[in-house]
């Protein structure tokens, strides 16, 4: 009898323990692919499947109490950041480099802006409004990547819904959900940046593929960034981590031989695959002409890839491509570009108050294409937006600009958010002009570093794009460096008595003037005649 | 008298000149801005035309009705007027802000007007002692209407609170214009003495039960809906909710004192407050503005004999020590000071003043220009030659006043040769000393 009533406890009692512990999945991804002038981009994806969870309501922010959360392979301390300011949808990025599209084409995560990148979708109805939560979400982060994501305050934060729409879904909770975004183009990615975030793994750097990341070869790399992404799809929440980097061999082989593998990319192999991964696979794609050799043998072939599955065979992975020939640089330039479009972005003006903002847009591609141009620029440049003057190929046509939408900066606390739709018929080339004024800062808001400029933050094109292909994404221009004039620095006190002295010399003769009684004083002749 | 005969010499000279050289302005400024933004004459160059006009027009109506320096024959008073619009014309000064469409033209025009309609209403009634009983027996504005003198003093209020709303620092400005209002133009520099009431206030009740109530009430409706909006800001009855929209507006108004805009620009604020640390600003912010209300009292208490003096040293002083001078401010004063002609040989140091002036005028685009658009200068170089700009105003400044109390002291003496220096005459045995 208490034998059974024991059993039947137990059993009751795993039940409704495995009814409490959600299932989490890890999966990890990796592919690699030569480009054309010879280097090797690769792209890191770890993703852990939270099943069947879902973002915090930030109604239930009142009470004091969350439910408890049980993370196996979910990291904690992001969890616990997430639910603590109930945020719905979070991407972070921190990348250093200029990518090059035309070279390289499109990433596999379309966050390459350079510098810190966040934006965030919540939920408003909370009892702290939703900036309280930015504010706390930007501090949190900053502890936990150790990166300085503090500074990324309401001078840079703007709301551009419709350039950064919710990659998830958001829950119909019946509350309003905003969008804050902020960047700092100047913000540097480093290994402390890296180490916190690799301990967000459930393998941690020990096994999988993140034995690959070699802080010494990541940070050699033409073009490296990491990146986070929570979202909250229909299976539940999803966390992706991502690296990305983009490698040169060629610099670092002795041949002129664009070959590449693993321990000449990172330094190391793989020699186990994470023994709690539900999937770990790389995928190489394959170059399109000439001979080359893929060692060791692919699983598969498909679509141009080579597929590799780390978790067949317990032996030490050293994946790479040779080819027995030279590389030789193409001089010619491609048959089909690589993105539709390409943009160029300048200040120009050799004055230090005022410029012009000048991006030039081509069109590669024979369609008429749609793009939403987007800039978010910190309130020290101040558009004129009388003075857009829209040139496709010379001609102005002012009307290939269309839906402006403006918010207007505040002086110290609030950037400028610009937002419009440049239509670019088939092969032509869309120059876009603006004048700008350029502000004078106080002495205390120059940085130690004052004449170095200030970093803007990359503008955003997003195609519009008429069919439902998703394969295209944003488009980030190179961050912009504008020279602000400067005080004499060496000078806040002579300056002060400069000018109190001035005043104060008015006020004290207007006063001595305006005291003073006159009177008539009599003087003898004899002393008229001496003077 | 000899400024009356150097007068009629030139008068009809005077007129023709100065229409040519008005025409001759228009054309050039319309030409220069043809030529820079190679367009047709658009409407914003009309406006520009339409600006000097009005500017013009009500030079010309304050100079011919007489600010009453002087009681002088109407041919005096014509070509008089001719040499002033001359002169306010040729200002660089304010030919500059005007080719540069700015808007501190239209700040002056406005206050132009409303010392100009308020010397209206002060010198129209000062010659008709038969309307003061029908005034005391209808106190109503429209019975003032039928008897042709039409509300000059609402018009001068309103056109003041205007400019107020403009630009919060003409605020100083309020007290002497209502002295102005209740007093007479004339220029009674000579006999100081306590404030008079213009002749048509000699009963104090009346003055007491019908004007003041008119224009006070007038101009605090104006600026004083802020009173109302106080109190309803944090209402929700629609109606009511425009009173905060209302507070709202006039509180932004008072945003040019926290100094929010950084720009380079002829005063002293801007560098002063560049270089502040952030622990202090708030401090100086208010010390800077309360000196400039520190200067009305004593300035209007001194000169309550000719309140138009009075709003000629404010515009001196508003034009050093304000938070965001313009050239056109200085040009102002210049254009005034050119008015107030019967104090010009009591001045110490006019040349000193004007060369001051030229030079520090002359030096700071350069300076902008090596500092901005060159770099190869410094900000202290503009600084410098701004606070030069500061020093002549100053010295106009104290001189005016200085001229002002001065031409009291030596009644009933006429000069010959203004610009030269004084000779004592030996029967005369005064010498003036402090």
């Amino acid at each position: 009898m208490l034998k059974t009533s024991l059993v039947i406890f137990l059993l009751l009692f795993n039940s409704v323990f495995c009814i409490k512990q959600a299932a989490e999945e890890f999966e990890e991804n990796l592919s690699l692919k030569s480009l054309r002038d010879g280097r090797v981009t690769s792209s890191f994806s770890f993703k852990t499947l939270l099943r069947d969870a879902a973002p915090r309501d930030p109604r239930t922010l009142a009470l004091d109490n969350d439910d408890s959360q049980h993370y196996t392979l979910f990291p904690l301390t992001l969890g616990q950041i997430l639910r603590q300011y109930a945020i719905t949808e979070l991407h972070l990025t921190l990348n250093a480099g200029k990518w090059n599209y035309e070279s390289w084409g499109y990433p596999d995560e379309s966050g390459v802006g350079v510098g810190a990148e966040l934006w965030a979708w919540m939920a408003d109805g909370s009892p702290s409004s939703i900036d309280e939560r930015w504010q706390g979400l930007r501090n949190a982060l900053a502890g936990l990547f150790c990166a300085s994501l503090g500074s990324l305050d309401e001078q840079r934060t703007t709301s551009p819904r419709q350039s950064f729409p919710p990659q998830g879904d958001l829950p119909d909770w019946g509350l309003p959900h905003e969008l804050r975004h902020a960047s700092h183009a100047s913000e540097h990615v480093c290994t402390e940046n890296l180490t916190p975030f690799l301990k967000l793994l459930p393998c941690k750097s020990l096994s999988g593929l993140a034995t690959l990341l070699n802080p010494h070869r990541i940070f050699d790399a033409d073009w490296h960034g990491i990146g986070l992404h929570v979202l909250w799809l229909p299976e539940g929440v999803e966390v992706r981590l991502n690296v990305q980097l983009v490698s040169d061999p060629l610099r670092i082989s002795s041949t002129n031989k664009q070959d590449w593998s693993f321990h000449s990319l990172f330094d190391r192999k793989v020699d186990q695959a994470c023994p709690i991964a539900k999937t770990s696979r790389v995928a190489v794609e394959l170059p399109s002409s000439g001979f080359y050799r893929v060692h060791p043998e692919p699983l598969e072939i498909k679509d141009g890839q080579a597929y590799y599955n780390l978790k067949i065979a317990n032996e030490a992975w050293n994946i790479g491509t040779m080819w027995p020939t030279d590389f030789e640089y193409p001089l010619s330039k491609p048959n089909q570009a690589l993105v539709p479009f390409s943009v160029q972005r300048s200040l120009r003006g050799s004055t230090q108050d005022r410029g012009e903002l000048s991006i030039v847009v081509t069109n590669h591609q024979q369609n008429t294409l749609q793009l939403r141009y987007l800039e978010t620029m910190p309130w020290i440049i101040q558009f004129y937006l009388h003075t857009i003057r829209v040139h496709s190929d010379g001609v102005l046509k002012n009307d290939l600009i269309s839906n402006i939408s403006y918010v207007l900066p505040v002086a110290h606390s609030r950037p400028a958010t610009f937002e419009s739709i440049l239509t670019l018929p088939g092969g032509s080339n869309l120059t876009f002009t603006m004048n700008v004024a350029k502000a004078f800062l106080r002495y205390t808001e120059h940085p130690p570093d004052a004449q170095r400029g200030w970093d803007l933050p990359p503008a955003v094109f997003t195609p519009l794009l008429q069919s439902r292909d998703d394969s295209i994404g944003r488009i980030y221009t190179p961050s912009l460096l504008v020279d602000l004039a400067t005080p004499d620095f060496s000078m806040p006190y002579n300056v002060i008595m400069f000018t109190c002295s001035v005043v104060a010399f008015i006020f004290g003769s207007v006063f001595n003037v305006l005291t003073r009684k006159f009177v008539v004083v009599r003087l003898e002749p004899t002393e008229i005649q001496d003077n | 008298m000899a400024v009356s005969e150097w007068d009629e010499k030139v008068s009809m000279k005077v007129e023709f000149f100065a229409t040519l050289l008005f025409i001759s302005r228009s054309i050039t400024s319309v030409s220069l801005s043809y030529l820079t933004s190679s367009a047709k004459i658009s409407f914003r160059q009309l406006c520009t035309l339409a600006w000097t006009y009005l500017r013009l027009m009500h030079w010309l109506e304050y100079g011919r009705h007489g600010n009453g320096n002087k009681t002088l024959s109407s041919e005096s008073t014509e070509s008089k007027s001719s040499l002033l619009i001359i002169i306010y014309t040729l200002n660089p000064l304010i030919i500059l802000p005007s080719l540069a469409r700015s808007t501190s033209s239209v700040d002056n025009a406005v206050l132009l007007t409303a010392i100009c309609l308020a010397c209206e209403w002060s010198t129209s009634e000062v010659a008709s002692p038969a309307h003061k009983e029908t005034e005391v027996s209808s106190p109503s504005l429209t019975d003032k209407v039928d008897q042709a003198t039409p509300p000059f003093a609402l018009g001068a209020l309103f056109f003041l609170a205007l400019r107020t709303h403009l630009s919060i620092d003409a605020l100083i400005l309020v007290p002497p214009m209502f002295m102005l209002i209740f007093s007479s133009p004339a220029s009674r520099l000579r006999r100081p003495g306590p404030f008079k009431y213009a002749q048509k206030y000699d009963r104090p009740y009346s003055f007491l039960r019908q004007d003041f109530v008119e224009i006070s009430l007038f101009h605090i409706t104006m600026d004083g809906t802020c009173c109302v909006s106080f109190y309803f800001r944090a209402s929700v009855i629609p109606l009511m909710r425009l009173s905060r929209y209302l507070f709202d507006f006039l509180i932004q108004k008072t945003n040019s004192l926290t100094l929010p805009s950084l720009t380079p620009n002829p005063g002293v604020w801007w560098y002063f407050f560049t270089e502040m640390f952030d622990h202090f600003r708030p401090f100086f912010l208010m010390v800077f503005s309360l000196h400039l209300l520190l200067y009305v009292a004593p300035i209007c208490i001194k000169f309550q004999h000719d309140p138009l003096y009075s709003i000629f040293i404010l515009i001196g002083i508003l034009a050093t020590l304000k938070p965001y001078p313009t050239l056109s401010d200085h040009g102002l004063f210049v254009g005034m000071w050119v008015v107030m002609s019967e104090v010009h040989p009591y001045l110490r140091h006019p040349l000193p003043t004007l060369l001051t002036l030229l030079h520090s005028s002359l030096l700071q685009p350069l300076f902008a220009h090596l500092w901005l658009t060159h770099g190869t200068g410094n900000a202290n170089f503009y600084y410098a030659s701004t606070l030069v700009g500061a020093c002549a105003g100053g010295l106009g400044i104290v001189d005016s006043i200085w001229a002002g109390l001065r031409i009291a002291v030596e009644k009933g003496r006429v000069e010959t040769k203004p610009w030269r220096k004084r000779r004592l005459s030996r029967n005369n045995n005064l010498e003036m000393c402090m």
